[in-house]
C-alpha cells in the first residue's frame, strides 16, 4: 500500500514539475469560472479562440458550480493555489481586493483601455479609487411587467414618469384573489392572492432599488458606517410593508410557497418584478408576453437601478509574467468586438463594451423584451449595493431584520433600529484591524 | 376469538405504515413528477401535480446536456474504492481494538473517537495544503485514499461487532494454528457480514452523494463527479430546473442498487443487536 502511494505520488509530481519549467516560451495561465450551463461551452470556444492568436499563451480552465466554486476558491486562496485569474461574483470582488488577494489593476486599465468604451469599469473601483477587476458581464435592474396581464386589467403599460406610488396603484389593480376580486375592492382576501402586482425578492431584486431611490440606502459614502436608521429608509420600508400587507407585493412567507422564489414572474403569477438583465432567460423559457421600462421614481424624483458587474480579478498571489498574460486574457475579452458579440448573443448579461450594447446585435436580437434600451437607460442612474469587503455578513443581518419587518414580526422602526446596530457591528469587527 | 383482536391490531398497523410511508415518499413523488414537466409547469402556480404532457425527454435531454456517463464513472471509482478501502482498513483497525492486547489501546481508542468530534471544516484547508504538496490535485485519488486509512466511525462499529463475538471462537482458531490475522480473516470477518453491510452502505452514500471534497480538489470538467456534474448544469442563472430534478433522480439509482443488494445483511445488522 505505502509502495504504491510512493509511487503515484512520485508520478504526479513529477508531472506537475515538467509542466511548469519545460516549454519556458509559452505561459500557462489558469482561469477559474463559475459554470453558467450551456455557457460553458461557448467560454471554452473562445479560450480556444485566444489560443490560437496568441500562441504564447496557454490557458488551463478551472470551473464549478456558482456556489461550490466561491467555497473552492476560499480554500484555494488559503492554501496559494487560486487560479492567475478567475470571474468573480460582482458582489465579491471587494472581499478579494481588501483581503489581499485580487491585484490591483489601475495601472493597467489605464494603459490599455479607454475608460469611455466601458460600461460599469466604476463599479469595481474600491473607496481608494483603485480598480479590482474589469467586467465580464453586467447585470442591471429595470422592471419586467407582463403585457397580457396588464391589456387583461386596462391598465397603461408602466413607463418612465411613474413613481413607486404609481406602481403599487397600478399593482392593486393588478392584484387578484381567488375569487376574482381585485385590490382595494371589498371583499378581497390579501391572504388567497393568485395573481400578485409586483414580485419583490431579497436585495437586488427588492428592497435595495427602492431604499436608494428614497434616499436612503446601508453604508455611507465611505462605505464602513450603516446609515440604515434614517427617515428615507423608515418611508420606503413603510411603503413595501404597507404593499405586502395589501396583498400586492409579495412577501417572503409567499414566496417561500413557490418551487422557486423567482418563478412568479416567469409562472404568470406576478404582474411586475424588478429583474437584472438575466431574468429575460427565464420569462423567455416560459413565453411570457413581457416588456421591460426603467425602475420607478422615488418620493424626491431620484432613480436607482441596481448594478452587479461580474468582473475578471487577477490573483495577486502570481508570477507577474502570468499575470501578464492574464491580463492579455482580460484584454481580449473586453476590447474584442468579436469576442463581445459572440458572448452577447448567449443573452446573459449586457455586453461590457458600448459599442456592442448600442448595437443592433444586442437591442434587436429579436428576442424578448424589446425595449433593451431601458438596460442601457439606466445605466445613468445605476449603482452597486453597497459593495465591501463584509457585504455577505452585512447583507444577511440587514436581510433577516428586513424580513421580520415584511412578516410583522417586528415594527419597521425596530427592525431598522435593530439592523443598523447589526450591520455596524460586522463594519467595525472587519474594519478595526 | 383470540384470533380476531389480532387480525384488527395487523390491519390498523398495516394501514398506519401504508400512511406514513406515503408521507415520505411524498418528496420522491413529487420530484419524480417535476423531473417529467416542461418548465412552464414547473414553475406553474397553483403546483400542476401531474406532468401533461409528459416529457420523457427530458432525460435524454440531460445526457446530451452534461457528460453524464463520464461523471458517472468518476462517481463510480471514487466509490468502490472508498468502500473496499473502508472495509478493509476499518475492519482490521477495529479487530485489533476489540481483540489484541497493546499498550494504550484505551487512551489510543478514545482518541479515535475524539476525532469524530472534530467538524469536517477545520480539516478542509490542512488538507487541501497536504495534498497540493503531494502533487495530488485535479486527481481522484483524495477521493478515496482517506477511506484506506480508517475512518472513526467504521472503526467504532466493527470493533463493536467484533467485540460480540465469544472468546471461545479466537482459542478455538488458537488451538487449530491460526494467526491473529487468519483469525481475523478466517473466522471473525465472515461473521460480521450485516456490520460490513452497514458500513458498505453509509460509506457508498457518503462518497457518493459528496460534493465538499470533490469540488475543493477537482478542477477539470472531465475529471467531475456526479454531484458537481449535476449542479453545474444549473447555472447561474436557473431556467431550467426540470432538467436538474431529472439529473438528481438517475444519480439515485445506484444507491437503491446498492441498497437492494446489501437490504438482507442491513436489516439483520440493524435487528441482530437486540438478539445478543
Amino acid at each position: 500500500m505505502v509502495l504504491i502511494l510512493a509511487l503515484l505520488l512520485s508520478a504526479c509530481s513529477a508531472e506537475t514539475d515538467s509542466e511548469e519549467d519545460g516549454d519556458s516560451s509559452a505561459t500557462e495561465i489558469t482561469l477559474g469560472f463559475y459554470s453558467s450551463g450551456s455557457a460553458d461551452e461557448k467560454m471554452k470556444d473562445l479560450i480556444a479562440q485566444f489560443e490560437k492568436e496568441h500562441p504564447d499563451i496557454k490557458v488551463k480552465t478551472q470551473n464549478a458550480p456558482y456556489q461550490q466554486f466561491f467555497q473552492k476558491l476560499d480554500t484555494q486562496i488559503a492554501g496559494g493555489n487560486e487560479p492567475d485569474v478567475w470571474l468573480s461574483d460582482g458582489v465579491f470582488v471587494l472581499k478579494y481586493a481588501e483581503r489581499g488577494a485580487a491585484r490591483d489593476l489601475t495601472k493597467w486599465i489605464e494603459k490599455d483601455l479607454n475608460k469611455d468604451d466601458y460600461y460599469g469599469l466604476d463599479f469595481n473601483k474600491g473607496p481608494d479609487g483603485k480598480y479590482w477587476g474589469v467586467p465580464q458581464g453586467i447585470q442591471i435592474g429595470a422592471l419586467f411587467y407582463n403585457k397580457d396581464m396588464f391589456d387583461a386589467a386596462g391598465v397603461d403599460y408602466p413607463d418612465d414618469t411613474w413613481t413607486w406610488e404609481d406602481l403599487k396603484e397600478a399593482g392593486a389593480k393588478l392584484t387578484i384573489d381567488t375569487s376574482g376580486k381585485k385590490a382595494g375592492e371589498s371583499g378581497f382576501d390579501a391572504n388567497t392572492v393568485k395573481q400578485y402586482g409586483l414580485t419583490f425578492f431579497n436585495i437586488t431584486e427588492g428592497w435595495m432599488p427602492v431604499l436608494k431611490s428614497y434616499g436612503g440606502g446601508v453604508l455611507g459614502e465611505d462605505l464602513r458606517k450603516s446609515i440604515i436608521d434614517s427617515p428615507e429608509n423608515k418611508e420606503a420600508v413603510n411603503y413595501i410593508v404597507d404593499g405586502m400587507e395589501r396583498g400586492i407585493f409579495t412577501d417572503p412567507a409567499d414566496l417561500q410557497a413557490f418551487q422557486s422564489p423567482m418563478s412568479p414572474f416567469p409562472s404568470q403569477t406576478a404582474a411586475m418584478r424588478i429583474g437584472i438583465y438575466a431574468r429575460a432567460l427565464a420569462a423567455n423559457e416560459t413565453g411570457v408576453n413581457y416588456d421591460v421600462t426603467v425602475l420607478p421614481k422615488g418620493p424626491d424624483g431620484k432613480r436607482f437601478s441596481p448594478v452587479i458587474a461580474n468582473s475578471w480579478v487577477i490573483s495577486n498571489n502570481t508570477s507577474d509574467k502570468k499575470a501578464k498574460a492574464a491580463w492579455e486574457w482580460i484584454k481580449y475579452w473586453v476590447s474584442e468586438d468579436n469576442v463581445q458579440k459572440q458572448w452577447a448573443e448567449l443573452g446573459e448579461a449586457v455586453p461590457v463594451k458600448k459599442s456592442v450594447a448600442n448595437s443592433d446585435l444586442f437591442l434587436n436580437s429579436g428576442d424578448k423584451p424589446q425595449n433593451k434600451q431601458a438596460f442601457l437607460d439606466s445605466f445613468e442612474f445605476a449603482g452597486t449595493l453597497d459593495v465591501n469587503a463584509v457585504w455577505s455578513e452585512w447583507v444577511k443581518q440587514m436581510g433577516d431584520n428586513l424580513n421580520r419587518a415584511f412578516l410583522n414580526e417586528a415594527s419597521v422602526d425596530e427592525a431598522l433600529e435593530t439592523a443598523d446596530k447589526e450591520v455596524q457591528k460586522v463594519q467595525d469587527e472587519f474594519y478595526k484591524k | 376469538m383470540q384470533k380476531n383482536p389480532n387480525k384488527k391490531r395487523k390491519v390498523l398497523s398495516y394501514i398506519i405504515i401504508t400512511i406514513s410511508s406515503l408521507i415520505m415518499l411524498t418528496p420522491f413523488i413529487t420530484a419524480a413528477l417535476n423531473s417529467l414537466k416542461s418548465y412552464v409547469q414547473y414553475t406553474a402556480i397553483p403546483v400542476e401535480w401531474i406532468p401533461d404532457p409528459v416529457q420523457w425527454e427530458n432525460y435524454v435531454e440531460v445526457w446530451k446536456m452534461t457528460d453524464f456517463a463520464q461523471y458517472g464513472w468518476n462517481s463510480l471509482v471514487v466509490t468502490v474504492l472508498s468502500v473496499v478501502g473502508a472495509l478493509f482498513s476499518c475492519s482490521l483497525v477495529g479487530y485489533a481494538f476489540a481483540r489484541l492486547e497493546f499498550r494504550f489501546k484505551n487512551s489510543l481508542f478514545i482518541m479515535v473517537l475524539g476525532t469524530l468530534m472534530i467538524p469536517p471544516v477545520v480539516m478542509i484547508i490542512p488538507q487541501f495544503i497536504i495534498f497540493k504538496n503531494m502533487g495530488l490535485l485535479d486527481t481522484l485519488v483524495p477521493l478515496w485514499i482517506l477511506e484506506w486509512l480508517a475512518q472513526p466511525f467504521g472503526i467504532f462499529l466493527m470493533r463493536q461487532a467484533f467485540l460480540a463475538i465469544p472468546k471461545e471462537y479466537e482459542e478455538a482458531a488458537k488451538l487449530d494454528g491460526c494467526s491473529p490475522l487468519q483469525t481475523y480473516w478466517r473466522i471473525f470477518l465472515p461473521m460480521c457480514k450485516p456490520q460490513l453491510a452497514t458500513l458498505t452502505i453509509f460509506t457508498f452514500m457518503a462518497k457518493w452523494n459528496e460534493i465538499m471534497a470533490p469540488v475543493i480538489y477537482l478542477s477539470s470538467q472531465e475529471k467531475f463527479t456526479l454531484p458537481i456534474g449535476v449542479l453545474s448544469m444549473s447555472g447561474a442563472w436557473f431556467g431550467q430546473e426540470q432538467y436538474l430534478v431529472a439529473a438528481a433522480l438517475m444519480t439515485l439509482i445506484p444507491i437503491l442498487i446498492v441498497f437492494l443488494f446489501t437490504e438482507k445483511f442491513f436489516v439483520k445488522g440493524a435487528s441482530s443487536s437486540g438478539l445478543k
